[in-house]
């Protein structure tokens, strides 16, 4: 019973309190019907049916007013509540039946009837039931939404934490590349100072990006584009004549926010298995744009293409993979070959979808 | 004896950067050639007869470890790699010349006094690094036997898909070609069950009936029927997929 203040707080609220009275109003037609036609009172349908109501909406009424008021918190005060409900309501029931009857239905009860007291027995032995039924259907009904609330939280963390691991594991710098650009710099500090600062200049971008982008905060396309320049920027040294590129940023959608990490990989993959790997090298290029309510990026590059039987689908399904938990079935990964040769990666994500997720 | 060298990289400025620490600590070292690829490097090999020759892991078209294995008994090898673990493991345990880029002086000496050493005492370079070459590719991740299909080719509309295998869920007949089952739809492919089965990887894929094969890992759970057949339920996916008789015991409990 130690929940029992949690799910009195979730109790009382608008909704169920009108839902209640709902089942009290019926529940004391039935009542009303069963009396009437079992013969237990000689009284007509009618007055039956305004003694029952009279006494069903007062109990309900002063229940969940007590609720409200004291939010009991032992079972044993709960258990109390209740039974000042039930009889307080009777009584009050007692004063408004007759009340109702006389100013609404003409219908004068005489003070000293026969079935006064029979009344009162029956009051509170279906007042009690039928508080005891709607005691026992609050607290299976706010158990049951606690059950679902800790599931949703439970579901969400898990997701968030998937992602987290999924975001790390591309953000991690692949130490080929990290070692050769050093190298380079090297190597440009006797030959080529200038573009060896640049070099490093850049580097520097790409790793403190790369770092950063552990963490969930969101960030605008503009940003990974940055982050995505200053890669290519050292693979052009790297390269030299073996690599060119092209990026297209709309206006439009600069600013929008966008998962960290979830473009490099893509581009990293083109470098490293497109281009690098073919001995005349060749080109990339990068669109941005949006599409109606949808903002679309695609990665061509003209490099050897995936033959059948190349190995390079773990970044590819770590990025699918983030896209199905960042926005469900609304965005997708979609990978075709690019004519004449080479791979197109599309990216297709809603427009502010996002924040959602991240605030 | 004047000695002759050639550099192997793809990356033009680290060559220059190689040759110029050479000519620091090594002048008499000639260095004949330079070559950006694995093809080059070959050929250079063959037209210049160099003594030495440093080449990098990673090149296109052939790799330094492929070149190394056709010119091993020709010259003394030196491998140059920025990050190969498996490689360098190896090399330190059978005592081959390498260098980590980027290249250190002080490394740079001790190698060339190794190599001087060896030049001088015997003439035949050892043909044994042909093996290790051998041993080493043979262990790296994605080589050495795992020629299974690793994308599969839909064609949509204009464009051609590329799906990696693993996303499949199952392949299943349909009248010459197939149809590949994935979570985002269904696409038909031109190949196949017959020549599927023989190029898929058999750890992950299994053949379960005539006209199906099941990505193993998207198998959630396998019943019998009353006719004595299996019925094999998928993760996250509704349909029931038969499996005969003849592909039972595949299920069969360990």
């Amino acid at each position: 019973m130690e929940q029992s203040e949690i799910y009195i707080k979730h109790y009382i609220n608008a909704r169920n309190v009108l839902i209640d009275l709902l089942y009290t109003i019926i529940i004391s037609t039935l009542i009303a019907a069963f009396l009437t036609f079992t013969g237990i009172t000689t009284k007509s349908f009618i007055i039956n049916l305004i003694v029952s109501q009279s006494f069903g909406i007062s109990i309900c009424s002063i229940i969940m007013f007590l609720l409200w008021i004291f939010k009991p918190e032992k079972s044993a005060s709960l258990a109390f509540i209740f039974t000042i409900g039930v009889g307080s309501g009777i009584l009050i029931g007692l004063q408004i039946g007759p009340f109702v009857l006389q100013q609404i239905f003409s219908i004068a009860l005489k003070p000293q009837d026969r079935g006064l007291l029979q009344t009162i027995i029956i009051a509170i032995a279906f007042g009690s039931a039928v508080s005891y039924f709607f005691y026992a259907r609050a607290r299976l009904r706010v158990s049951e939404e606690e059950i679902q609330q800790e599931r949703i939280k439970r579901l969400s963390s898990e997701k968030e934490a998937l992602e987290a691991n999924l975001r790390l594991l591309q953000a991690q710098i692949e130490p080929h590349f990290l070692f050769n650009t050093l190298s380079n710099i090297l190597s440009l500090i006797d030959t080529d100072p200038t573009n060896g600062k640049s070099m490093l200049m850049d580097l520097i971008h790409y790793l403190r990006t790369s770092l950063s982008r552990t963490f969930p905060d969101p960030i605008t396309l503009d940003q990974e584009i940055d982050m995505i320049k200053a890669y290519l920027n050292i693979q052009k040294i790297r390269m030299g004549e073996r690599l060119h590129f092209k990026i297209e940023l709309s206006d439009a959608v600069r600013k929008h926010p966008f998962p960290p990490m979830l473009l490099q990989p893509l581009v990293e993959n083109a470098v490293k298995h497109g281009l690098e790997p073919k001995m005349e090298g060749g080109a990339i290029m990068i669109k941005v744009g949006e599409e109606d309510e949808v903002i679309r990026i695609e990665i061509s590059d003209d490099g050897q293409g995936f033959s059948s039987f190349n190995k390079t689908g773990v970044g590819i399904g770590n990025v699918r993979e983030r896209i199905r938990l960042l926005y469900g079935e609304k965005g997708r990964l979609i990978l075709e070959e690019n004519k004449p040769n080479g791979v197109r990666a599309i990216i297709e994500v809603p427009k502010h979808d996002l924040q959602s997720y991240y605030c | 004896m004047i000695y002759k060298a050639i550099i192997a990289d793809d990356e033009k400025e680290l060559r220059t950067y190689l040759k110029s620490i050479l000519s620091e600590i090594w002048p008499e070292l000639l260095i004949c050639g330079e070559a950006k690829n694995g093809k080059e490097a070959l050929e250079l090999v063959e037209s210049k007869r160099p003594q030495i020759a440093f080449l990098d892991i990673r090149m296109p078209g052939l790799s330094g470890m492929e070149v190394a294995k056709r010119i091993a008994g020709l010259c003394r090898i030196v491998f140059v790699t920025a990050f190969d673990q498996y490689a360098v493991e190896a090399f330190e345990k059978e005592a081959v010349d390498y260098l980590l880029k980027p290249v250190s002086k002080d490394r740079l000496i001790q190698t060339i006094q190794r190599l001087k050493n060896q030049l001088s005492s015997s003439t035949e370079p050892p043909a044994r690094l042909a093996e290790v070459v051998e041993q080493v590719l043979s262990k790296l991740p994605g080589r050495g036997g795992s020629d299974f299909l690793r994308w599969i080719k839909t064609q949509n509309k204009e464009s051609i898909r590329l799906i990696p295998v693993e996303e499949a869920d199952y392949f299943k007949a349909e009248d010459k070609y197939t149809l590949v089952i994935t979570k985002e739809g269904e696409s038909l492919i031109k190949k196949s069950i017959k020549e599927l089965v023989q190029e898929l990887d058999p750890g992950q894929f299994w053949q379960i009936h005539r006209g199906t094969i099941v990505n193993v890992s998207k198998i959630d759970k396998v019943s019998r029927s009353l006719t004595g057949r299996g019925i094999l339920k998928l993760k996250e996916r509704p349909e029931l997929l038969t499996v005969s008789r003849n592909y039972l015991h595949l299920f069969k409990q360990m």
